[in-house]
């Protein structure tokens, strides 16, 4: 069983690895897009390899199923034909400083990560969805109403944001 | 090296994917594609950190949950706006998105 858990974690790594890879580097956004949707699917792996199986669930469940229908309505509807967009190489100049500023933050929590690690149980804790629930009616009800209220808030506003006036100026 | 510190890494990754793709990418869609990796290398960091050590896991996975419901949230906002920036400049490139006036 631990070499399966390491074999799936390696797959998922690489699942992870190409996805993002694609998603940063595709011409064409709606490949861009698949590279997410990869990536999104290898992290829901690594939640089940936690034992963290309600928020592999709700990782497709949002981001596979909402989130990136979203991105793609947004792709749509901005006309953004399937290569042009992205297509012009950028300017050397411009990938140097993208790589700096990837590596002085990366080798810096890198660095922080390999040195000063945590103390670990090693096993993953077993939470049940009948304790998450409890705890989201419980102790933090507040942050639960809290998202709702933002999550309306955020609706109302991209209506009016994206509401189109007719005969108005 | 500890699984802790292996998830980590990962998480990390995903993280400096999306600060490349955000200051790579020339086009606002390609921006949000970056942003929602790195929400995804927080989530993976914030669950790993919980499920492996003692801390509280049950806080660790609420705390991801609003992570990806604030992303559902900035996802709509955003889409809003990159639709009434088409909407008005003609196009998604950031370079086209200059001017100050109304």
């Amino acid at each position: 069983m631990e070499h399966m858990a390491t074999i799936a974690f390696g797959l998922y790594t690489l699942i992870i690895l190409g996805g993002s890879i694609l998603a940063v580097s595709s011409s064409s956004l709606v490949r861009a897009m698949v590279g997410l949707i990869a990536t999104l699917l290898g992290v829901a792996g690594m939640y089940m390899l936690l034992n963290a199986q309600f928020l592999a669930l709700m990782q497709i469940l949002i981001y596979v199923g909402a989130v990136c229908v979203l991105i793609f309505f947004a792709i749509m509807l901005t006309r953004a034909d399937g290569a042009g967009e992205e297509a012009e190489s950028a300017p050397v100049r411009n990938s140097v400083l993208a790589l700096l500023a990837v590596l002085v933050p990366g080798s810096v929590l890198g660095w922080i990560l390999m040195t000063k690690p945590l103390p670990t149980t090693g096993i993953p804790v077993e939470v049940s969805i009948e304790k998450l629930g409890l705890g989201l009616l419980g102790p933090y009800s507040l942050a639960f109403e809290l998202i709702s209220v933002v999550l309306l808030v955020s609706m109302a506003g991209a209506v009016l944001l994206a509401w189109e006036r007719r005969g108005g100026k | 090296m500890t699984h802790l510190v292996m998830y980590q890494l990962v998480a990390l990754m995903l993280l400096l994917a999306g600060l490349f793709g955000i200051t790579q990418r020339k086009t606002l869609v390609g921006m949000l594609i970056s942003v929602e990796l790195m929400l995804n290398g927080a989530g993976l960091s914030i669950v790993a950190a919980s499920q492996l050590t003692p801390a509280n896991a049950m806080l660790g996975q609420l705390g991801t949950l609003f992570v990806m419901g604030l992303a559902a949230a900035e996802a709509t906002l955003v889409l809003a706006i990159i639709v009434v920036v088409a909407r008005r400049f003609g196009s998604t490139k950031t370079s086209d998105v200059s001017t100050l006036r109304g």
